[in-house]
This record gives C-alpha cells, sequence and structure tokens, in this order.
C-alpha cells in the first residue's frame, strides 16, 4: 500500500477514535460505571445555567447571601450545615471535591461521597413513591434506569434546610439526572432540578468526572471537629480550654 | 439595568460564598493577606477529619512562651497531598506559616511546616492561593 494511504488512514483512525469510544460505551445497555472517580474538566459540556429563582425566594437568598458575605468580611462567618458535619446532601454530595465511588449491583447502585461518608442508593427499575410516602431526608429517595447506556435516576424527598449553593426549594423539589460517558474517560451527570414553587424553570447544570484508576476510598470520621454553633448563629472555634 | 446590575453582584457573590465553602467551614476568620512564621515545639499533633490541628509552644524574645493553633485542613485532603500522621511527634521542633487569624487571638490557618527532619510540607488547602505568604 501506498505510504501516504497508510499514514492518513493512521490520522482517519486516531481522529474518530474517541467518537469509537463513546460510541462503544452508549452502545453498551449497561456501561461499567463502578470505581472511583474525582471531579474532572469536561469543556464539550452543555454550559451549566444560573438558577432562576421565583422574585421572593431571589429576595431570599439576596439576604442569605449577603448576610454570609457581610459576616465573611468582619471575620465571623455563619454558621453552616457542613460546619456541623452534616454532610452536603443531594445534590451537592454529586460535587466533591473529595472523590466518589460507584457500585453497581443487582437492582441498585450506591454513590459513596468520601467527604462526610455520605451514601446515597439509586433503587434500579422501581416505581417512584409517593412524596407522601417518603420522611425527607438529605439523599432523598431515588429511582433509576437505563436507557441506552443512559442512567436515568430521578430523586425525590431532599429536606427543606439541605440547600446546594444556598438555592432554597420546596417538598416539591425533584433532581433528574442523565449519567452517561460523554467520551472514554469522561462521565458525566447531567442534573435538572426541577421545583415548581420555587423555580421559575428547570434548572440544569453538569458535573463530569474522571476515573482514579488505584485509589481505595478513605474513611471519613469527624470525629476532631473543633468549631460549633454559637448562640448569634456563628461559626465559633472551641477554646483551648475546652479541648484540654 | 438596576435589577441586572444586582443580578450580577448576586452571582458574583454566590461564587464567592461558594469558594468559601468548598471546605468543612469558611476560612473567612483568617487573614489572607499576610502569613506569620513560628519556630516552635509541638505540643500536639490532631490527625482527625474533619480538619488536622497542630500546636505549638513558641518562644518570643524575652523567653515567655505563647501557645498557637493551628488549623489544617481534612486528612483524606493531606494524605493525597503526601502527608502522614507520623510525620509529626509532641516534642518535635517544627517551623510553620501560617494565616493569622482577623480576631488576633494565637490561632491560625497552616499553610506549610518544616519539620523536625528539615522536610517541607505545604498544606493542600483548598483555594490556598487566596493566602498571601509575606515575610
Amino acid at each position: 500500500m501506498n505510504p501516504l494511504k497508510i499514514i492518513t488512514c493512521i490520522l482517519c483512525l486516531l481522529l474518530f477514535m474517541p467518537f469509537f469510544a463513546v460510541a462503544q460505551h452508549a452502545g453498551l445497555a449497561i456501561p461499567d460505571i463502578t470505581g472511583v472517580w474525582e471531579r474532572a474538566k469536561d469543556p464539550t459540556a452543555p454550559a451549566s445555567q444560573q438558577a432562576q429563582l421565583k422574585a421572593e425566594y431571589f429576595k431570599e437568598k439576596q439576604r442569605l447571601v449577603q448576610a454570609q458575605s457581610e459576616a465573611n468580611a468582619n471575620g465571623m462567618p455563619l454558621a453552616t450545615r457542613l460546619m456541623q458535619c452534616q454532610g452536603d446532601g443531594m445534590p451537592g454530595m454529586m460535587g466533591g471535591p473529595f472523590p466518589m465511588e460507584i457500585i453497581q449491583s443487582k437492582g441498585q447502585i450506591t454513590i459513596i461521597q468520601e467527604a462526610y461518608t455520605q451514601v446515597r442508593r439509586i433503587y434500579l427499575d422501581k416505581a417512584q413513591k409517593a412524596l407522601d410516602d417518603i420522611e425527607p431526608s438529605f439523599f432523598g429517595h431515588a429511582v433509576g434506569r437505563w436507557d441506552k447506556g443512559v442512567l436515568l435516576v430521578e430523586t425525590i424527598g431532599i429536606k427543606p434546610e439541605v440547600m446546594y449553593q444556598n438555592m432554597p426549594h420546596s417538598e416539591q423539589m425533584r433532581i433528574k439526572e442523565r449519567i452517561y460517558f460523554a467520551t472514554h474517560e469522561i462521565l458525566r451527570d447531567e442534573i435538572t432540578i426541577e421545583d415548581p414553587v420555587v423555580l421559575e424553570k428547570p434548572w440544569t447544570f453538569t458535573m463530569s468526572y474522571k476515573r482514579m484508576p488505584d485509589y481505595q476510598m478513605l474513611e471519613y470520621i469527624c470525629e476532631g471537629n473543633r468549631y460549633f454553633v454559637d448562640e448569634k448563629g456563628q461559626q465559633r472555634m472551641l477554646s483551648n480550654d475546652a479541648i484540654k | 439595568m438596576n435589577v441586572l446590575k444586582d443580578k450580577i453582584i448576586w452571582v458574583l457573590l454566590s461564587l464567592c460564598i461558594a469558594n468559601a465553602t468548598l471546605a468543612h467551614h469558611s476560612f473567612a476568620v483568617y487573614d489572607s493577606s499576610r502569613s506569620v512564621t513560628l519556630k516552635g515545639v509541638v505540643t500536639k499533633w490532631q490527625w482527625t477529619n474533619p480538619h488536622a490541628y497542630l500546636e505549638l509552644d513558641v518562644q518570643d524574645a524575652t523567653g515567655a512562651a505563647h501557645h498557637y493553633v493551628l488549623e489544617g485542613t481534612s486528612i483524606n485532603i493531606m494524605i493525597r497531598g503526601g502527608w502522614r500522621s507520623n510525620m509529626i511527634k509532641v516534642g518535635d521542633q517544627v517551623t510553620a506559616v501560617a494565616a493569622p487569624t482577623l480576631s488576633g487571638d494565637q490561632t491560625g490557618l497552616l499553610l506549610e511546616a518544616t519539620l523536625a527532619n528539615g522536610q517541607k510540607v505545604e498544606m493542600p488547602i483548598p483555594a490556598g492561593y487566596i493566602f498571601k505568604r509575606t515575610p
């Protein structure tokens, strides 16, 4: 064969290899997403939107952000749930910045966020429960199914006080996710928050991950928290005397 | 126009808050504009989550001892950054660079440490670049 043709063939192969890889993943009814993942850059991801809150909730969030900003400027930050070692809940736990382990088992996908040892269970091929049958919680009740290589998940029943990026939400919030391989290496989670009470329209943003092939998850126990909430709702560190 | 301006300010503020809360708690208690260098003897080395703590007794020029409490980050992040619990022991002489607390307490955010064996280790604080090192 003409050497020029061989080089052209190799270049074409290299150029289209990522598409073959994606096609290979997408073609699988159930791709292998088991493993440890960390947040990754994903330049081809759909642009994340800003949430459009209804006027009263926009003002509520503005007040909170302003209060936090002023408290930070005074060196006396407001207390948060994370500061009290309560974890992010959904959807914050999908955002890292710690590693996250996904385990696929029969009828269930389990996601463990290393920070605060947060565990989320997605029940596969089950009907979603009615809101009245769910006790509000940090991670809610999640059901999912595979559709042509895309894991479709719906989560409801998140406690109102479990807020992502200071965003208020109602009991009617539904978190819908599309989890799929964007490339051979990038796992993408397109998250859409639906909340007809609080949001003007559904809010979509993306989180992307790459594998940590050799990483073994570490334990995370909040055993040495020196912070507490004072009577003004501010973050305070225990005094040396209290530690002793 | 004012609505647009408000929204832009709100978005910027949100981003600042989001950055500030990447960690277990806000680091706004610490002065990011300067650092202090403390040479002292380790009295306590707390290797825990959510954060590690290094306590030092530092002698001033008159010989008086001052107790400092320096906060690190999550030990999980520290392990991924190369730290180990056995790197520091009570009684070790260490030199610490820290961002002091704005309140003036003898506490601070540990930015780097030179250990008893001369090894220098950086604290892998998320967004730690905002903390300036000053002489």
